[in-house]
């Protein structure tokens, strides 16, 4: 079993459901981006999830979208974010950190390379453009303890749901809805969905798009492992600075307790 | 083709999983419409009666007397309802989309030439259409988003990352990607995931065709060289295609731009700024820099003015079945007044890279020689970007007095 899978099982232990935060490396620059992580790990984030960003987002929202332009700006590169992330990982032991980006960013730096250099500080890597067909992309990562975490989205053909289960480790990224991040979700909709897929794997399952207040997070108790946080936070950033986002972490984070 | 719409190592689907459904439903409904001899015929039937095609196929003598070199030809796409080849492509796609039962077509326009098919096509097919543009080409091409509206299409504007074609293209697939029930994405270009590539390659390919059938009255024989200007590639492939594994030799002509640093122009071959990438869908030559992030573009002609290419075009690179070159901005401008004095044809600055390839190379060739240049489109879309590269000053001052008048009302 994954180090990540191993972590999420053990918490589950004493916790109803935990919290996955997501973070933009660069924006609105690389120090405050550093500053966001270090203060999400600090404040209990189970898992903390870093974008890299890529200037062609197509399954991201305005939210994320506008925040990867503006990071872009600050030319970050993939290796220098990588060290950051792992001289942070390193101080917060009892948090996990995954990795998110597109394809391009990740083909152009090398899966190997990456394999080299993500691990152990990353446990988890998320590609929305990479379809389930084309895994032998992230067959490199496995070596490297690093699980690639697949997307399954409701309505998804039997047959290709049973591929995407059988390739999962770690966590499966559960797509709440059609449509890209941000945005409003109808919770209840969700779990039947949640609660099939619960019958057919023991691969944790996290939910994301469209999580934004602390009662969407009751309602996916007893469905799903993990509730994913994006664009509220971001937009909680961009309202009033790090202050905002904190009190808006603390009141999602308590319905996780 | 392979199933997966791999051309070599190019093309694929690269999609987000929530569009993966909608993709496969086209894809079956495509392939069910080309093996149905009716759709075939309705859509001959729609590019004769209401494209007007066959377009000609136009001797250039006075051109081509000139240069003293090769005999120059031009297949007229510019004569197509619309005033460019994209019309061929809306006709199958709308089309087919009626056939899926869809109610609404979404697109991604750069110079306005798809977006104004689209939205022709849309209202003789009785569907619904958005336009995704991007700021900076709205800017560019007003004219084009003015008949989009009014044919009753709605033109969202694209302020993300460029605001230009690949930030239209992101935006329409995010559109997609909750809309996919009753919509269909029309792509304009043979770019983006399966079957994409090879449905608008197919659906242009009528151009080729016509010019096989047309060529030996016209030449007297088939052509040695087709030109063909390449942004997306669509009117590339759709004249290319039916002339693979013939003796013709074909060549792509990219924006040039207005030098070879990065963002100076849109070549997506002979330069070390492009390499192998997937984005937007699929695999292709992308214009990108060392961390995989595509790089911004530059040309005088916002149909050129895109990051990516066909990944049927970068394939025949790849096996040497196409020669790609470039022309810069000032050689463009000055085929396209080449053409319009000696030969009064009035050609889109897109096009005018086919011809100024041409008639670069047409003197180095003997008199024998015989050139088809694809003409995907007229110019006078873009009346405004050539006044202002020919500093027209009564131009301006038509427009001064224009506004004053329109104020004063």
């Amino acid at each position: 079993m994954s180090t990540l899978q191993t972590y999420i099982k053990t918490q589950r232990e004493s916790r109803p459901i935990l919290l996955m935060t997501h973070v933009i490396y660069g924006y609105p620059t690389i120090k405050d981006s550093l500053e966001i992580m270090e203060t999400l790990l600090r404040e209990g984030t189970d898992i903390l999830e870093v974008q890299f960003p890529f200037s062609d987002p197509v399954a991201d929202g305005p939210t994320i979208t506008n925040a990867c332009h503006v990071a872009l700006e600050n030319a970050p590169t993939l290796r220098q974010c990588l060290a950051d992330i792992n001289a942070l990982a390193t101080r917060y032991p009892d948090s996990k950190v995954v990795l998110m980006s597109y394809l391009n960013p990740m083909l152009q730096f090398g899966f190997e390379a990456l394999a080299d250099t993500a691990a152990p500080a990353i446990s988890g890597l998320i590609i929305p453009d990479l379809p389930i067909e084309q895994a032998s992309f992230v067959e490199p990562l496995k070596a490297a303890d690093i699980a690639p975490i697949w997307l399954t989205i409701p309505q998804m053909d039997s047959a290709r749901l049973a591929q995407t289960l059988s390739a999962a480790s770690g966590m499966l990224y559960c797509v709440s809805r059609s449509g890209v991040t941000g945005g409003a979700t109808a919770f209840d909709a969700v779990t039947d969905n949640l609660d099939t897929l619960k019958q057919q794997t023991s691969v944790p399952l996290g939910v994301g798009f469209g999580i934004s207040k602390p009662e969407h997070i009751t309602a996916l108790i007893g469905h799903a492992d993990i509730a994913i946080v994006g664009s509220a936070l971001l937009n909680a950033y961009n309202e009033a600075g790090l202050t905002q986002l904190v009190t808006r972490f603390k009141s999602l984070q308590t319905a996780t307790r | 083709m392979s199933d997966e719409g791999r051309f070599g190592q190019y093309g694929g689907s690269f999609i987000p999983e929530i569009l993966f459904n909608s993709q496969q439903d086209l894809l079956s409904a495509y392939r069910e419409a080309m093996a149905d001899p009716e759709f075939k015929a309705e859509m001959l039937a729609q590019m004769q009666q209401y494209s007007g095609r066959p377009t000609p196929l136009t001797p250039c003598p006075n051109l081509s007397q000139q240069l003293g070199g090769a005999q120059i030809y031009l297949k007229r796409e510019d004569l197509n309802h619309s005033g460019a080849h994209k019309m061929n492509n809306v006709i199958g796609q709308g089309l087919l989309a009626k056939r899926m039962g869809k109610k609404r077509v979404i697109a991604e326009t750069g110079a306005g030439q798809h977006g104004v098919a689209s939205a022709l096509v849309s209202a003789r097919l009785g569907l619904e259409c958005t336009v995704y543009m991007g700021a900076h080409d709205i800017e560019r091409q007003y004219p084009n988003v003015f008949w989009m509206k009014q044919l009753g299409a709605t033109v969202v504007p694209v302020t993300t990352g460029a605001a230009t074609l690949k930030d239209a293209l992101d935006e329409a697939m995010r559109d997609w990607s909750s809309s996919f029930n009753d919509t269909h994405y029309l792509i304009g270009t043979s770019c983006g995931c399966a079957p994409y590539p090879e449905m608008v390659a197919g659906f242009q390919s009528i151009i080729g065709e016509e010019v096989l059938s047309q060529a030996p009255e016209v030449l007297g024989r088939q052509p040695d060289k087709i030109y063909a200007c390449v942004g997306g590639g669509s009117n590339a492939c759709g004249i290319f295609l039916p002339y693979k594994g013939t003796t013709t030799e074909l060549v792509g002509v990219e924006a040039g731009g207005i030098g070879d640093g990065v963002g100076e122009h849109a070549m997506r071959f002979n330069t070390d700024q492009a390499r192998f990438g997937i984005a937007q869908g699929y695999a292709t030559e992308f214009l990108q820099d060392e961390q995989g992030q595509l790089l911004p573009t530059q040309s005088i002609s916002a149909g050129l003015d895109y990051v990516g290419v066909s990944p049927i075009l970068a394939d025949m690179v790849k096996r040497n079945e196409l020669r790609m070159t470039a022309a810069r901005d000032e050689a463009v401008l000055d085929a396209f007044k080449r053409l319009a004095t000696t030969e009064g044809i009035i050609a889109a600055l897109e096009s005018s890279h086919a011809v100024a390839a041409a008639i670069a190379e047409a003197p180095k060739l003997s008199r024998d020689e015989k050139l088809v240049v694809n003409l995907s489109g007229r110019g006078d879309k873009d009346l405004f970007n050539i006044a202002s590269a020919l500093k027209d000053a009564p131009f301006n001052d038509f427009l001064a007095d224009y506004l004053a008048r329109e104020k004063q009302a």
